[in-house]
């Protein structure tokens, strides 16, 4: 998917990011096209399984469906086709049901969208929570120590599925505050809004968050408070400089969940695009599953550019002008609680995995099943009667090496395509609203199933976030004097990307990359019915969660403890790398 | 910071604005007063794939809630039952006639003669003929107003078994299309009319007061799609609906014990090994992991109690099954452990399970450790069921814990042991090519008398078992949720019907 094409480099920044856009999103729906091709498996046989699952289907019948499909004209006929109809208005019917598709996919967008507005209204809120003392404290100068973000880490690292389940089960059927199902009216959408929201709002918070101290810090606000000018005002203008390179991060972590919340439009019935694209794509039904994608594309590209003109606004001609100093955090000191917090979480890591790895993951004791803790089984058991403690213990070093190498090959490629400008930024958009399903089904296609696949495949689509950071913290930082100053001063690119964009870059990138780390274990395991990933029964924290979720409620230990340990391990890294020089000075 | 605020506002101002439009949308009123006057509120599991189309999956939508009928219906033994037709004679080996009874159809009209004769011809025609007509070439004729003709062209004896089949439900002349697709949306010919349809979500029934066996005690059916186990548990402890189907082991637990019913099904979970290729096309060692493998084991755990450890490949839901059970002989010596180890010295035991039924991944990790017990090296591979189907037809694995309706549409057994078992089966996984067994299913499959049918489809069951190509785990149980005020609603092993004219809330 390469998006730098040759020709566009001499065109003017607007058309190169055009140019970005049409060639990625080419690139995206013509592999969609092939996946029935690529994927060995007879889209007639997916077909008539998804019409009629308990039926053996006869040799004839296999016949009649690829005739009526047209299966044997191949993957261009059908592109072609289904491009000449969209013209028209009209994305075809689909292979299996026999509707139009248009109608089904506009009814199941508008739903999604609907949600991922709410999950956005809770994100805000969140986020505002999260950073709300940062800000405060700020305005007054009374900002002494850097915060350790063990808070947000925690949020951040709840599994929205989970959130999900819980959500459903208390305030749906115990309570009965809202609806636990259904999609009938408002009431319906609070707790899936919740659930999406709470841990998307802790991640844009604790990026926010740590990038407050270093706007505060710039010589505006000490000459405005020098000024006597009031503290809200300071406050206001922070979070304007702050918020233009965070809000990026809206596209992937907000807006994706348009097309990737599965999960939670799943356990609460939503018929949302994210369950029909992703039945489409099971079934191989091209048509739903195309004009999905398209739908998530232009999604994508709307909010890209929304986004950005947001942006300007934010910062107006500063930063077309090129009077931007970049952020760059202050030397605060370390809060005193941090070594406390990496500490207890190292210590309790340490422990678990200890004490897991002494025991045996795989013995099954259908007698056991689902025993709550006990001196026995510390951590209970899971509905086969394996002991948690040591399954937590054994799936901890390959989980954390996996999520870890996913990351980082993810933040690296972000990087690299963020650094690309503006060609980047269209692939970054259309990218950023891909299921990581997908993602999965094309590589499936491709390599067919093994270990590495679901790693390539979150790799794929997971470097999203951290192009569209590195894109914007670079344009703030190109626009500033010193770069101009440095670049004057006769110095390569090589250096001015050692000594100002890097540095302006990584920070950022690092924390994004800590905050990120849970889901992507998540995401990882959430890939396995495809066939990607370890196979079962291996343990694997990712995969506690998700073979546990039915049993939440029956047996609460078998999902809170997974759940617990992904936290600690998100607070371990977040803390652990918190920057500023040590206490005692 | 004008701008700011202004930015704000703006999205504020979006979220009501689209809230909007989402609620003109999709929700629509009646969802919150559903249940007043008695209507009945059902959570069904499985999503309309074909907008209720009776040649796929939705037929059985159309069963459960008696919307559509056949000719036919099945009876508690699972012997053919009036109804469309009162009473029906085989004139010869291959001719049959239907007498119907006086009906009409939703729509108004008479059901006819000429109206039946057009939904077979359609069933017949349809561009993936339904599977219950796959091994028969069926020509209805009428005879007279009341009286319908039905030529096989070889001998059927499930015939009238066949017409109970959903998928050869008898709906208007109106419902066939000229494109081909079927609407049963106000077609049929049950106490409930389909009035409408939204999408894969929700439907709206009412009584249908021209209904031959009399006006329904519930005024109306209130359908809602749940795909998900756990909501659909959630959806019935949160009082949204009277009925869930198919409520999960997992959440069976959590539901109060008058709500929960459970039903023996006529699905059974069994380990198919591939005798074709691979390990275990040695006998020795497929006993060796016949003699192994424990389903008793998965029943209190896996199922939590849900399921009967398996006598056979029938189980208590067919009721002739232990009746006529044959005493399985001749079966080859079971390998032991350190021959098991010997004879599969650096090749490992492929054993596949997918994920669409939450039982199977887990069944196969119990089955994992009781055959490594007995000397194999074992992997899984654990899928989604459309990502493994070729490979499984291809025998690409050596084992798979399989889930399998044994009675499927005819409800005569033959039509599973012919498919799964015989040589040219179209669904034989096992691979298996034993000249015996072909011979037991065929003998099985020529008998017209039905008590002589079930004996020689037994002792077929008995061959298969011979070869180990199949081992038994368990026969599952249905779990129904049903709030305490509903009464009448039927508990159906072949899970085909539901909800009848005496289905009511008190």
């Amino acid at each position: 998917m390469s998006v730098t094409p040759d020709g566009a480099r001499g065109l003017p920044t607007r058309w190169r990011a055009v140019a970005g856009r049409a060639v990625a999103a080419t690139a995206l729906l013509t592999a969609v096209a092939f996946l029935p091709w690529l994927s060995g498996t007879d889209p007639a046989l997916t077909v008539l399984r998804a019409r009629s699952a308990e039926q053996d289907p006869t040799p004839a019948q296999l016949a009649a469906v690829r005739e009526r499909l047209g299966l044997d004209e191949g993957p261009f006929v059908h592109l072609g086709r289904w491009l000449e109809g969209l013209g028209r208005g009209d994305a075809g019917t689909s292979w299996v049901s026999g509707e139009p598709v248009l109608p089904q996919v506009t009814t199941a967008f508008a739903v999604s969208l609907t949600l991922m507005l709410g999950a956005l209204a809770v994100t805000v809120a969140v986020a505002a929570l999260v950073s709300a003392r940062t800000l405060y404290l700020g305005s007054r100068q009374r900002l002494l120590r850097g915060r350790a973000g063990a808070g947000a880490a925690v949020l951040a690292a709840l599994p929205k599925f989970l959130l999900a389940s819980l959500l459903a089960t208390v305030c749906g059927v115990w309570l009965g505050w809202f609806p636990s199902q259904g999609w009938t009216g408002p009431a319906s959408m609070v707790l899936p809004a919740l659930a999406l929201g709470v841990p998307s709002g802790a991640m844009i918070g604790g990026l926010l968050d740590q990038s407050l101290p270093a706007a505060f810090h710039e010589s505006w606000a000490r000459t405005w408070r020098a000024y006597g000018l009031p503290p809200g005002r300071i406050a206001r203008t922070a979070l304007r400089r702050a918020l233009s390179g965070v809000l990026p991060q809206l596209l992937p972590t907000v807006v994706g969940l348009v097309g990737g919340a599965v999960a939670v439009e799943k356990i609460f019935n939503i018929p949302g695009l994210g369950r029909l694209a992703l039945e489409a794509a099971v079934a191989q039904d091209l048509p739903p599953l195309q004009t999905a994608t398209l739908a998530l594309v232009l999604l994508g590209v709307g909010a890209g550019l929304a986004i950005q003109a947001l942006r300007r606004a934010l910062l107006g001609p500063a930063l077309r002008d090129g009077a931007l100093p970049a952020l760059h955090a202050p030397a605060l000191p370390r809060p005193r609680s941090l070594p406390w917090i990496t500490g207890c979480c190292a210590l309790a890591l340490l422990t678990l995995v200890v004490a897991g790895l002494l025991r045996d993951p795989l013995h099954v004791d259908t007698a056991a099943r689902l025993l709550p803790p006990s001196p026995d089984h510390p951590l209970g058991t899971d509905p086969l009667g394996r002991d948690l403690l040591a399954r937590l213990g054994h799936g901890a070093l390959r989980t954390a090496s996996v999520a870890l190498a996913v990351t980082a090959v993810s933040a690296l490629l972000g990087l690299l395509i963020g650094a690309a400008s503006q060609a980047g930024a269209g692939l970054t958009e259309v990218v950023s609203t891909l299921p990581a399903v997908l993602a999965g089904l094309l590589v499936t296609a491709v390599t067919g199933p093994s270990v590495w696949g679901a790693a390539c495949a979150v790799c794929l689509v997971g470097w999203t976030p951290y192009a569209a950071q590195t894109s914007a913290l670079l344009e703030q930082e190109r626009a500033s004097g010193h770069l101009l100053a440095s670049v004057s001063f006769g110095a390569g690119p090589g250096y001015l990307l050692r000594h100002h964009l890097l540095p302006a870059v990584l920070p950022a990138l690092l924390r994004n990359a800590l905050l990120r780390l849970p889901t992507t274990v998540l995401v990882l395991a959430s890939l396995g019915f495809l066939g990607l990933g370890e196979q079962p029964p291996t343990p694997e924290w990712g995969r506690l969660l998700s073979e546990n979720q039915p049993y939440a409620e029956l047996a609460p230990w078998t999902v809170l403890a997974p759940a617990a340990a992904l936290a600690l391990f998100a607070v371990l890294t977040v803390a652990g790398t918190a920057t500023g020089p040590r206490r005692s000075r | 910071m004008r701008t700011t605020s202004r930015g704000i506002v703006a999205a504020l101002a979006l979220g009501p604005l689209l809230a909007g439009c989402f609620a003109s949308g999709d929700g629509g009123p009646g969802t919150d007063g559903a249940g007043a006057g008695g209507r009945l509120r059902i959570a069904l599991a499985v999503p309309p794939v074909q907008a209720l189309s009776p040649y796929s999956n939705d037929a059985t939508v159309l069963s459960k809630l008696s919307v559509a009928e056949g000719l036919t219906a099945l009876d508690e033994d699972g012997a053919a039952a009036p109804a469309l037709a009162t009473s029906w004679k085989r004139t010869n080996d291959t001719t049959w006639t239907f007498e119907l009874r006086e009906a009409t159809f939703q729509d108004g009209t008479d059901v006819t003669a000429e109206a039946v004769v057009g939904a077979l011809d359609h069933a017949n025609r349809a561009e993936t003929r339904p599977r219950v007509l796959s091994d028969v070439t069926l020509t209805a004729k009428a005879a007279d107003a009341d009286t319908v003709t039905l030529t096989t062209k070889t001998p059927d004896p499930v015939l009238p078994l066949r017409l109970a089949s959903p998928a050869l439900g008898i709906l208007s002349p109106k419902a066939y299309a000229k494109d081909g697709t079927v609407s049963p949306v106000g077609t049929g010919t049950g106490p409930f009319e389909i009035t409408r349809l939204t999408g894969k979500t929700k439907a709206t029934l009412d009584r249908y007061d021209g209904y031959w066996g009399g006006r329904a005690k519930a005024p109306g059916i209130d359908v809602s799609w749940i795909a998900d186990g756990t909501a659909r548990a959630g959806a019935l402890r949160g009082g949204d609906v009277d009925i869930a189907e198919w409520i999960p082991t997992a959440q069976a637990e959590l539901l109060d014990e008058s709500t929960r019913h459970e039903v023996p099904s006529v699905r059974t979970d069994s380990l198919v090994l591939n005798t074709a290729s691979g390990l275990f096309a040695d006998a020795p060692l497929r006993a060796a992991a016949r003699a192994a493998v424990d389903g008793g084991v998965l029943v209190d755990s896996v199922f939590g109690g849900y399921a009967d450890e398996a006598e056979g490949l029938f189980g208590p839901a067919v009721p002739w099954a232990a009746r006529d059970r044959v005493e399985v002989t001749g079966r080859a010596k079971a390998a032991t452990a350190a021959q098991v180890r010997e004879e599969t010295r650096g090749r490992t035991l492929r054993l596949a399970a997918y994920t669409n039924r939450a039982e199977l991944p887990e069944a196969a990790t119990v089955l994992q450790q009781q055959l490594e017990k007995a000397g194999f090296t074992v992997k899984q591979d654990v899928r989604e069921y459309t990502q493994m189907e070729a490979d499984l037809l291809a025998g690409k694995y050596d084992a798979l814990v399989f889930s399998r309706v044994t009675l499927l549409d005819t409800g005569d057994a033959v039509a599973y042991l012919a498919s799964d078992y015989t040589g040219d089966g179209v669904y034989n996984i096992a691979g298996l090519r034993d000249a015996k067994v072909d011979r037991a299913v065929r003998a099985a499959a020529e008998e017209g008398d039905t008590a002589e049918r079930h004996r020689k489809i037994m002792r077929a069951e008995a061959e298969i078992l011979r070869t180990d190509a199949v081992v038994p785990l368990v026969h599952e149980k249905v779990v129904q949720g049903i709030a305490d005020d509903v009464e009448g609603v039927l508990l159906d092993p072949r899970e085909r019907s539901l909800v009848d004219v005496d289905t009511r809330i008190e």
